[in-house]
């Protein structure tokens, strides 16, 4: 450990650590382009010049240690002079687009600029101009707003071991370039959107969509697949416009894959069930919450129930399942879809993974029996099947007729199943609860928007549901108090609660130590 | 057969198709001068006020009748719950009417040779005269308070009430005022009034005690500024007429502005001569001619036309009159004054007559003239002391003043309970 | 409580009505022959506006006809009274333009801050107040409408000029 003095506070950080991270740690960010913690260091940007004291330049701070001793000044008029130059030199070519530049807003070359650099530029010649590039995959390059950072360039040789952009040219004249033909069309590619500090490489997907500043965030969990990677949903006017990844050092670093960052629009569907049905004269009619209740109550009466459960929802909806399961000696079976795996090289034990739902080990530890052919093929005659969030699509439904009667609980109605009871229930961008994914790390997600009509979060109908099909479930009267009563039952949840969790997750505990 | 040039063909068809004629001229033309004194009226008060007034349509505004016509035609008819229905659906047809009606007796030019006979320009020469106009005006109230009464509405009944009080009051020195140029003419015919005066010169300068009686009155019977309780808006919302709309509202209206022609034309008729041309003996010797009966009648015209406007102006000159203030003028002031009037009047003609001075001469249109000055005199320098509006509100008597200040100040010393 | 009687002793210039009615039947005449006209009669005459008046919006367009708007949404954010509906998206030729661009004048304050934020000196405050209408929906502009306004616009304050002269 050495002790260093950063803006007049002591600060103790490991030997080795830059002096740019040790400001981070006393509370103090030292502007900067071409740093990103989970990238090399290149030291091209300039932008983090500090002054350290008895050394006879300013020094980067990303790339200089810290040592025993050293008294830093970030915001000396040194300092300060030498990054506003930085900054001024950095705006001559850039063309100052921000009205048409969807980075406006969470742009870093904004912030610093408004923040340390010059109210006006005193370059008078003509700026270097560069038509826009379309990269491949999601991501467009708008070389003009390029200020040579090299972080994409970085990640793309380094984190993701696929070097297909380089540095071209030299000079005035250098330019971001592809190698080849391929372009940014690997799996982890558009994670360069995000990495670019500026608007130079920016999402195809969110294009002159929304504004930065317009949108409302959320801590979520991509449901993409059983990796679980943190990610932040960001909504406007109450819809999903865009799915960006939140950095967690024990899931997924910074990183989101192109598939778990597109897979945003189903939770904008507009073609859900928006109130409670029951089935009347083979016609599905609107009712009240009360009364699809006790028509499901009347029609569990002496049945088994056998639950086919989707891995898309919570544990807390799979354990409220799990209670009406064991209360009628029933079964519950879940299907999940799979797809290539495609791991992000650079990272360790951070892939897309082939399960492509992001509770499988939930529903799994919760008793759930995986049957991805068939899985009807455990409902007996005259069970009472309860369709929770499956919708059937591409299964052979004729075996469900055999269920003496069809309870669903979902977003959207099953295909070719006549339900006799339809409970509307919030997506996952609608409700709070928790996932677990395939390293047993249990990890929460938050409500992003509004669910539509009188659907409610699967939780509260479920445990209705429950209640009333005579398992008394007063005890999850919120999602914390469900995952309360979860955590009380199941020994592999002992010891957790939404505030363990945090905005991170936490492990089972029963989970592999030192995996993600 | 050849007939005589000053004579209409006797017989009832003649007599029939004049009168028809007559009647259908007069009507005419005087419900058109009734939409234009609405125009003047807003004209006129936009001027006071340095405005333009009505301006858009036609030129000078000038068709702003026919589209207010229209619009009170196509508006909704509404009907209040609880009305008294065919009261308050004859009320403005009574006010409409009697409004109408009065015209009939009043002479409105010299007579009109035509190719059969001299047609005199009076739609009734009825013997009885004067007193028609002043029946039919009084019956014209009956429209008002049968609305103020059938409208269900506390602020229409109020109005209806002080319509018809003022009425009453003001008919009194109405009629009292016209005895005196009776007594004058010796004769109740209107045309014999204006025959009268053609010879022996204008009321209005030998009787003006009885014209400015008479006038005050015709304000307080037309419900016009400064007396027009019966709609005060700061009080009474609209008074009387609170409750109609559309063509029903239009015909109080026309009412309100038919009245004041009516009470123009008597004023003119009994005090400024009628259709007489001033200075001139022309339009009255000689032999009736077409152009005499124009130019009387255009004289007639501007006579009327002066004294509307005088109304206007009046209205937009002076502030209303409180209540109290309007029944103690009438009963207090112009009552006495009016029966004192006519015992002066009728006291000279008979101290004249025994002197021996002969009727429309000069000394005895200037014995009536200085009479009449001095008592003008009398009454706007010596009386007009407030006491002409409120004797209640008249100058004390010092020393009853200084009695009342200091029981005043006792009073509030004692409730301050500075002395016990 | 006593009721106390406040006698006045009016002086005789004052008590007299028909004085009174004389000298402002006088006054009226003398407005009535020569009017103090000092209105403006305006649909025909008309004042003359502040370079600055801020009334109803207009969209400057470029050369060949299109507004000038690149959907930055600066206006509909700096907006104090929510008055501006903005839609982002792309035109023909993919650059950035309003797909929906609506401005509701009702609840507009005529502040003029979309002007002054508006970086592409496309969205102005007019010089224009006659703006009545049959149906309160047609108060929406929409980006046709304000594109096809005419009337001139409003100039910002200018702080090196403070008083506009």
């Amino acid at each position: 450990m050495v002790n260093l003095t950063i803006e007049g506070r002591t600060v103790s950080v490991p030997e080795g650590t830059s002096i740019l991270e040790a400001a981070k740690a006393a509370g103090v960010l030292v502007p900067h382009y071409c740093y990103h913690p989970g990238l090399p260091v290149a030291g091209v940007c300039r932008m983090c010049l500090v002054e350290v004291e008895k050394m006879p330049k300013l020094a980067p701070s990303c790339a200089t240690a810290a040592a025993e001793g050293q008294v830093v000044h970030v915001f000396s008029d040194k300092a300060l002079e030498a990054r506003k130059g930085v900054l001024e030199l950095l705006l001559i070519n850039h063309p100052l687009d921000c009205p048409i530049c969807d980075q406006a807003g969470e742009c870093e070359l904004q912030d610093y600029t408004f923040q340390e650099g010059r109210a006006d530029s005193r370059y008078r010649e003509p700026k270097r101009f560069n038509p826009v590039e379309d990269f491949g995959g999601d991501v467009l390059f708008v070389a003009n707003r390029c200020i040579l950072c090299t972080r994409c360039v970085r990640f793309m040789d380094d984190v993701h071991e696929a070097p297909v952009l380089c540095v071209s040219e030299r000079g005035d004249r250098a330019m971001i370039a592809r190698t080849g033909d391929e372009g940014l069309t690997q799996p982890w590619a558009a994670n360069v959107v995000d990495l670019c500090p500026v608007g130079a490489l920016v999402s195809k997907d969110f294009l002159n969509k929304a504004r930065a500043w317009e949108l409302d965030r959320t801590a979520s969990v991509c449901t993409g697949c059983s990796q679980g990677c943190n990610t932040v949903l960001e909504t406007r006017d109450n819809v999903v416009v865009r799915q960006k990844p939140r950095a967690n050092d024990a899931v997924n670093q910074f990183y989101l894959c192109d598939v778990g960052r597109l897979d945003y629009r189903w939770m904008n569907r507009t073609d859900r069930v928006e109130s409670p049905k029951i089935r009347m004269h083979d016609v599905l009619s609107m009712v009240d919450w009360s009364i699809a209740m006790r028509e499901a109550t009347r029609l569990a009466e002496g049945r088994r129930a056998y639950v086919v459960a989707s891995p898309r929802l919570s544990n807390e909806a799979l354990f409220l399942l799990k209670r009406i399961i064991t209360k009628t000696g029933g079964e519950g079976v879940f299907r999940c879809a799979t797809g290539p795996e495609a791991p992000l090289p650079g990272v360790e034990d951070l892939s897309l993974r082939a399960d492509r739902a992001p509770n499988v080990t939930g529903a799994e530890r919760l008793g759930f029996t995986r049957r991805d052919g068939d899985p009807f093929a455990g409902l007996r005659d005259g069970d009472l099947l309860i369709l929770a969030d499956e919708a059937l699509e591409g299964l052979d439904v004729a075996a469900a007729r055999r269920a003496g009667a069809v309870v669903v609980v979902g977003t959207t109605l099953p295909v070719g199943v006549m339900p006799h009871v339809v409970l509307p229930i919030a997506n996952v961008a609608e409700e709070e609860g928790t996932f677990t994914n395939l390293r047993g790390r249990v990890q929460r997600f938050l409500q992003a928007k509004a669910a539509p009509g009188l659907a409610r979060p699967s939780w509260y109908a479920l445990a209705d549901l429950a209640t009333a099909l005579g398992t008394p479930s007063d005890d999850c009267q919120l999602p914390s108090a469900a995952f309360a009563a979860l955590a009380a039952s199941e020994p592999a949840f002992r010891g957790l609660s939404y505030e363990r969790l945090g905005l991170r997750g936490a492990p089972l505990a029963d989970a592999m130590v030192g995996a993600a | 057969m050849p007939l005589d040039p000053m004579q209409l063909e006797p017989g009832l068809w003649p007599f029939l198709i004049a009168t028809v004629v007559k009647m259908l001229v007069v009507f005419t033309l005087y419900m058109v001068v009734v939409a234009y004194s609405t125009l003047a009226e807003r004209k006129v008060s936009a001027w006071i006020q340095d405005r333009h007034g009505p301006n858009r349509v036609g030129p000078w505004g000038l068709f702003q009748v026919l589209a207010d016509g229209v619009k009170n035609f196509v508006k909704e008819e509404s009907m209040p719950g609880d009305v008294n229905k065919p009261t308050f659906l004859l009320a403005p047809a009574i006010a409409f009417t009697m409004a109408l009606t009065a015209w009939a007796v009043i002479p409105f030019g010299a007579p009109l040779p035509t190719p059969w006979g001299k047609v005199d320009l009076i739609v009734a020469d009825a013997p009885i005269g004067v007193l028609y106009p002043l029946a039919i005006t009084s019956l014209g109230v009956y429209g008002i308070v049968l609305a103020g009464w059938s409208s269900n509405n506390k602020y229409s009944l109020l109005g209806g009430l002080r319509a018809s009080a003022q009425m009453v009051s003001y008919e009194v020195a109405m009629g009292l005022s016209v005895v005196a140029v009776l007594l004058a003419v010796g004769n109740v015919s209107l045309p014999q009034v204006v025959a009268q005066q053609q010879v022996g010169g204008w009321n209005v300068v030998l009787l003006s005690v009885a014209a400015f009686v008479f006038m005050v009155s015709a304000f307080a019977e037309t419900n016009r500024v400064p007396f027009d309780m019966a709609e005060a808006e700061s009080e009474l919302i609209a008074g009387y007429h609170s409750e109609y709309s559309a063509m029903k509202f239009s015909m109080f209206f026309i009412a309100e502005y038919a009245n004041m022609l009516t009470a123009s034309a008597m004023f003119v008729t009994l005090f400024l001569g009628g259709w007489d041309i001033p200075f001139t003996d022309w339009d009255t010797t000689g032999p009736a001619t077409v152009a005499k009966a124009l130019a009387t009648f255009a004289i007639f015209a501007t006579k009327i036309g002066a004294f509307m406007f005088f109304f206007i102006w009046i209205r937009w000159t002076l502030p209303r009159f409180r209540y109290d203030q309007l029944m103690s003028l009438g009963w207090k002031f112009m009552l006495p004054v009016a029966l004192l009037y006519i015992v002066i009047v009728s006291s000279g003609m008979v101290l004249l007559d025994q002197a021996g001075v002969a009727r429309g001469s000069t000394a005895y249109r200037l014995a009536f003239l200085g009479v009449n000055v001095v008592l003008m005199g009398l009454l706007f320098v010596i009386l007009d002391r407030g006491r002409l509006i409120s004797p209640a509100s008249s100058r004390l008597e010092r020393v009853r003043l200084e009695r009342l200040r200091a029981v005043a100040a006792t009073r509030s010393s004692i409730a301050a309970g500075e002395v016990r | 409580m006593a009721i106390s009687v406040k006698v006045m002793e009016r002086p005789v210039g004052e008590v007299s009505y028909v004085r009174a009615t004389l000298k402002g039947l006088a006054l009226t005449l003398k407005h009535l022959v020569d009017p103090h006209r000092v209105t403006i009669q305006y649909p025909e005459e008309k004042w003359d506006l502040s370079p600055r008046w801020r009334g109803t919006h207009r969209m400057l367009t470029t050369e060949d006809g299109k507004a000038k708007c690149v959907a930055c949404g600066l206006c509909p954010t700096v907006c104090p009274a929510n008055c501006i509906k903005l839609v982002p998206g792309e035109d023909e030729v993919g650059n950035r333009y309003p797909l929906v661009f609506e401005i509701d004048e009702f609840r507009c304050i005529f502040c003029g801050y979309c002007q002054e934020v508006c970086p592409e000196e496309a969205i102005h405050l007019g010089r224009h107040y006659e703006n009545a209408e049959f149906n309160r929906a047609r108060f929406v502009y929409d980006l046709e409408r304000l594109t096809a306004q005419t009337h001139p616009v409003s100039t910002l304050w200018d702080p090196a000029d403070p008083r506009g002269e």
